[in-house]
Formats: C-alpha cells, sequence, structure tokens
C-alpha cells in the first residue's frame, strides 16, 4: 500500500496529526507514543552509558555552574538530534524504503555488537 | 552571563554528538518512520535528560551508575531495532520468506 505522503512539515512544530481519521494510518505507521517511547529509551540508555557525554558533562564539577553547562549540553544534543532526525527525513525520501530499512537494519545491528562488544570488555576486562 | 562556558559546552557537545551513535541511531529510526516528530520529540528528551542527570550529579554520576550494563542494555535494544528493520526489510520484498 502506498506509504502517505507527508507533505515537508516545518520541523520545529511538532507533528499534530492526531485527528481521529488519521488512526489507522497511526497504527500503521506505529503510533506517536510508540515511536516516542521506542526512540526515547534507545536514546537514553545509550547516551547515559556514553562515557564521552559523562566526560563532556564533568565540565559542570569543574566549573561549578552545572546549569549553565546543562543548558549548553542540551542545546547541543537538542540540535544534534534535529539534524539526525531531518538527515533521516531527507534519507527516506531520497533512498527507497526497502533499501533503507535493510541499511538502517545493518546499521543498528552493527551498532548493537559494536556497543555490546564495547560494554562487555569494559565489563569483563580480559587479563 | 557566563558565554564562554555555555558556548565551550554547546561546541564540545554537539561535536562529541556528531556521528555518535547516538545520532545515528537517531538517523535510522527517522529514516525508518514517518513519525519524524516523535522520533525529534523522543530523542531530545532521552538526550536532555541524559544531560540533566550528568551535570547535576557531575562527577558523582559515572559512580553511580552502571555505564557499562546500561551500553548492554543499549546494545540489546540496538539489536532488536535493526533485526525487526531487516525482518521489516525481507517481508516487503518476498512476502513468503
Amino acid at each position: 500500500m502506498a506509504e502517505p505522503s507527508d507533505e515537508p512539515k516545518p520541523p520545529t512544530s511538532p507533528e499534530a496529526d492526531a485527528s481521529p481519521e488519521a488512526s489507522n494510518a497511526a497504527d500503521k505507521a506505529g503510533s506517536f507514543g510508540a515511536v516516542f517511547l521506542t526512540t526515547f529509551t534507545t536514546v537514553f540508555l545509550a547516551e547515559l552509558g556514553d562515557k564521552t557525554q559523562l566526560a563532556a558533562l564533568l565540565l559542570s564539577a569543574e566549573s561549578g555552574r552545572p546549569v549553565l553547562v546543562f543548558v549548553g549540553a542540551s542545546l547541543a544534543l537538542i540540535s544534534s538530534s534535529l539534524v539526525g532526525v531531518l538527515l533521516g527525513r531527507w534519507l527516506s525520501r531520497v533512498l527507497p524504503p526497502q533499501q533503507l530499512e535493510r541499511l538502517a537494519g545493518i546499521l543498528m545491528i552493527a551498532l548493537g555488537l559494536w556497543l555490546g562488544r564495547q560494554a562487555a570488555m569494559s565489563m569483563f576486562p580480559l587479563v | 552571563m557566563q558565554l564562554p562556558l555555555l558556548a565551550s559546552t554547546f561546541a564540545t557537545v554537539f561535536l562529541a554528538e556528531l556521528g555518535d551513535k547516538t545520532q545515528l541511531a537517531i538517523v535510522t529510526i527517522s529514516g525508518t518512520s514517518s513519525r519524524s516528530g516523535a522520533v525529534f520529540a523522543g530523542s531530545s528528551a532521552a538526550l536532555v535528560l541524559a544531560s540533566l542527570l550528568g551535570a547535576g550529579a557531575g562527577g558523582s554520576l559515572s559512580a553511580v551508575i552502571p555505564a557499562d550494563a546500561l551500553q548492554l542494555a543499549a546494545s540489546v535494544g540496538f539489536l532488536v531495532i535493526g533485526t525487526r528493520l531487516l525482518l521489516k526489510a525481507g517481508q516487503e520484498s518476498e512476502p513468503e520468506g
């Protein structure tokens, strides 16, 4: 079935297509909540376990201005996730969906294996 | 206002994020879901909360949270999403396959 071609919405305004008749589209494309939750959990876990991120945020310990560091870091993270989302959207318009899904699947599995290996290595250091 | 600190944190974190696995995950999820608004909201909320914990707890955070265990959990999450995507791609080409 044809993917509903959503016209390019301005990235800043959150998607507000919660109209009742969109419910079937919502089920097909995974509801807002489901996608939100999947993204939130995956990104949160990856980000919190990321030692480089902790290192970057330790600036606050030295500067003694956690609020400023938090604001700076959040702005940076939101802009980088906006860049990521827009890149993803652009890719989904340039590549055929099936090919993008296959590429994305391989990338995610590679990332998962690499992350898992890193975590396992530091949890069970090979003597 | 401490602009230098703000600017240096912004630059450090933004550059650290570019090409980081988290951003690759965001690109992947956003590219394969028509709900990029939800992806943006989910990833921003997660990143801000993670940096809130980081900035708030400062040095003590690394002692508090089991970074490795979280990374292991994240890797499982990535593998699940990746497998689901491959299955979905496989289904589309050979439905009976």
